[in-house]
């Protein structure tokens, strides 16, 4: 029996897989696609607790490292804490001082109104008394 | 003509490109663009419906996984040959049933033209399948496929000349296979 080359293109024509290939597909790309990050996210995890166990010496240090500067950090949090109650009571401190004196000040401005005041109504009442004394005298 | 196959190209430029950024729908459209290719090699190989289904979602899932070196729609098609020609090889390797097989066992039936002879299709999908792998391959690569000797050369890496001398080999083995068949039905009958 004799085939052409025509006869074997006709043989092996391309073929559809048939309906719902696309659709079974997808669905397992999206499996893959949910199982390859969860594979990752385990990877990253895993390398990077392995890494840890591999070098304890490492861990140890960066551990002292992290407890240094964690302390260092404190201290000068601290510090600068202290630092800055004492500036607010001493700028409290001021304020009340300034107003005390601003008060002192008034309070003498005042006594010194009351006084000149005072001296000016005596000096009146000199002087409307004067006439009466003198002619008293003048009867003695 | 010519600008369908422009629009053609352009299209799957951009189904690829929206793949790559992840875009399911236009992996979807990849897919259907390429799943007869696909399945109907590993369908012409393996002689088995389902083991090519299988076969051919395997190659889309690894091509789902590699989408980023793939750089234009012509590379994705040589991509795709190539990976489903490793695959199918792979599998043979793993079964060897495929070169022991019986004729009778073989292929299902062919849906031919009106012009075939759907007796004569069936026989020669049925010697198809009893050819060795590499045989096999080159054949479906040219005959299905349409390849040249050096694309076919490139898809299987092959040596273009051996690609040739194959071809040759395997349409003379075909030829035979089919004559000894033809004799063993007349014995059968007289």
């Amino acid at each position: 029996m004799h085939f052409s080359e025509d006869d074997l293109r006709e043989a092996l024509k391309r073929k559809d897989p048939g309906e719902g290939f696309t659709q079974r597909l997808m669905a397992r790309v999206e499996q893959a696609k949910a199982e390859g990050n969860m594979r990752s996210a385990k990877k990253a995890n895993g390398k990077f607790l392995s890494w840890w166990m591999h070098r304890p010496v490492w861990a140890a240090a960066m551990v002292a490292v992290l407890l240094l500067a964690c302390g260092i950090g404190g201290y000068q949090y601290s510090e600068y804490r202290h630092a800055e109650e004492n500036r607010i009571a001493r700028a409290k401190q001021q304020q009340l001082q300034q107003e005390a004196e601003r008060a002192r000040d008034q309070a003498i401005m005042a006594l010194e109104i009351a006084r000149a005041k005072m001296n000016h109504v005596l000096q009146h009442a000199r002087l409307q008394a004067e006439p009466d004394d003198k002619i008293r005298r003048q009867r003695l | 003509m010519e600008q369908t196959a422009a629009f053609e190209d352009d299209r799957l430029k951009q189904a690829l490109t929206r793949s790559v950024k992840g875009d399911a729908h236009a992996f979807a459209e990849l897919v259907r663009e390429h799943q007869g290719m696909v399945f109907s090699i590993a369908y012409h190989f393996l002689q088995d419906r389902s083991l090519a289904e299988d076969l051919a979602q395997e190659v889309f899932l690894e091509l789902f996984q590699t989408l980023d070196r793939i750089q234009s729609p012509a590379h994705l098609m040589y991509w795709l040959r190539r990976v489903t020609a490793n695959r199918c090889i792979d599998h043979g390797r793993k079964k060897h049933r495929r070169r022991e097989m019986a004729l009778e066992e073989a292929p299902e039936p062919v849906s031919a033209s009106e012009h075939a002879d759907p007796m004569l299709l069936e026989r020669l999908q049925q010697s198809l399948a009893t050819l060795p792998e590499k045989q096999r391959l080159v054949v479906i690569m040219r005959f299905q496929e349409g390849l040249g000797p050096a694309e076919i050369a490139e898809v299987l890496e092959m040596p273009v000349n051996t690609v040739k001398s194959t071809l040759h080999r395997s349409l003379a083995d075909l030829r035979k296979g089919l004559t000894r068949k033809i004799r063993e039905v007349r014995y059968a009958f007289f």
